[in-house]
């Protein structure tokens, strides 16, 4: 997924996607079968989930967290991922 | 307006002992049935009579929030709702972890039913509209497979988040794209973000639900909201029906509109993003 953008930025370059925190999962799924991007994967062992293609979430979007009961998912600082988007759009058109 | 309680049962986590509390309270309150989410599940017909008639009081003990993916289920009109975990973290404190409820949790439950039945004979709390809006006369197209995507091309702009932003003298309309409410199908439930709260551009102005999908709604500019649209929260089929009129969202009072635009994009790039997304669908 490497030559999507977003926002003229390319995809892989913005650090947005959602952490599994492993001691509160308890892997319920919940967030697999909601998240229509297959950003998760299921495994056989001991992390029955793990986030398998963490460019396929959509930038901003934190609706899998809401779906999680535990509350084992979380994700970046939205202003930090904001201003990091700003940088590289700058970057970009001095180019 | 007849109402039923649809919550969650209660059984295995504290805010599940809330969220059955609270159901209880609003039932004596309101005078209406409470619906056992096991029994609907196991036999839907016991519950067919009061699902056509009533509205629901939606209360969701966890994220999981079975009882909104029940009345999703069964296509019922959902009349107003509450997640007790969300109430849980808006407090600041942590829920004793005891099924039992205790004092901090029927504190809470009152916390709960006191802000949920508020207003209980004006449902839409909300302000109108501040500003007026022409709908939109000229569209671009994007079709794929069998659909088709319209996008209009003047006075609109767009995030990549698939929420449109039209703005008129200091004030925002906004609300989702046609692209986006043809993926969410049917909404059944917009739950909207509070009048008089700031709002950041790319924060959450509320969400959308509808049987496939939770979809929040990223906000296209930095402002105040001092509207949410009465009609869409009463009738949320309305977004599918007309996404760029009449099934607007919020109104957004701007306070960096000049720098907003920069990360915004017009009809004519919104549509090349439309047709990228829906090849990779």
């Amino acid at each position: 997924m490497s030559d999507t953008t977003f926002m003229g930025v390319a995809r892989d370059k913005i650090p947005w996607f959602p952490t599994i925190d492993y001691e509160k999962c308890n892997f319920c799924m919940e967030c697999d079968t909601f998240c229509p991007h297959k950003v998760f994967e299921r495994r056989e062992g001991e992390r029955k989930l793990v986030v398998a293609n963490p460019n396929n979430c959509v930038v901003f979007c934190r609706a899998c967290a809401k779906a999680c009961g535990p509350d084992a998912l979380s994700f970046p600082n939205k202003p930090e991922i904001i201003a990091l988007i700003k940088q590289l759009r700058e970057q970009e058109s001095v180019k | 307006m007849k109402r039923a309680i649809l919550s969650c049962n209660g059984l295995d986590k504290p805010e599940g002992s809330v969220a059955r509390e609270v159901a209880i309270r609003a039932a004596g309150i309101t005078g209406s049935e409470i619906i056992c989410p096991v029994l609907l599940n196991r036999a839907p017909a016991r519950y067919k009579k009061t699902l056509s008639e009533s509205a629901l009081i939606v209360v969701d003990g966890c994220s999981t929030r079975c009882a909104t993916k029940l009345a999703g289920r069964f296509e019922a009109k959902v009349d107003r709702r509450v997640l007790v975990s969300d109430a849980v973290k808006a407090s600041g404190h942590s829920l004793e972890p005891a099924l039992n409820l205790r004092a901090d949790g029927l504190a809470l439950a009152q916390a709960i039913i006191n802000q949920l039945l508020h207003n209980l004979d004006a449902p839409a709390e909300v302000a109108g509209p501040t500003s007026v809006f022409e709908a939109p006369t000229e569209f671009l197209t994007v079709t794929h497979d069998k659909f088709e995507f319209r996008i209009p091309v003047v006075d609109y702009l767009f995030n990549e988040n698939d929420v449109w932003v039209r703005a008129a003298d200091g004030v925002a309309r906004v609300g989702i794209s046609d692209y986006m409410q043809q993926r969410l199908t049917d909404i059944s439930f917009f739950d909207p973000p509070k009048v008089d709260a700031s709002v950041d551009q790319f924060g959450e102005l509320g969400s959308l639900e509808s049987a496939k999908a939770v979809f929040e709604v990223i906000s296209p500019v930095t402002g105040k909201i001092t509207a949410v649209n009465p009609a869409v929260i009463a009738n949320p089929a309305l977004i599918n029906e007309d996404p760029y009129g009449n099934g607007w969202l919020v109104e957004v009072k701007l306070t960096n509109w000049p720098q907003d635009q920069e990360l915004l994009i017009d009809g004519a790039a919104y549509a090349d993003a439309v047709q990228r997304k829906a090849a990779e669908e």
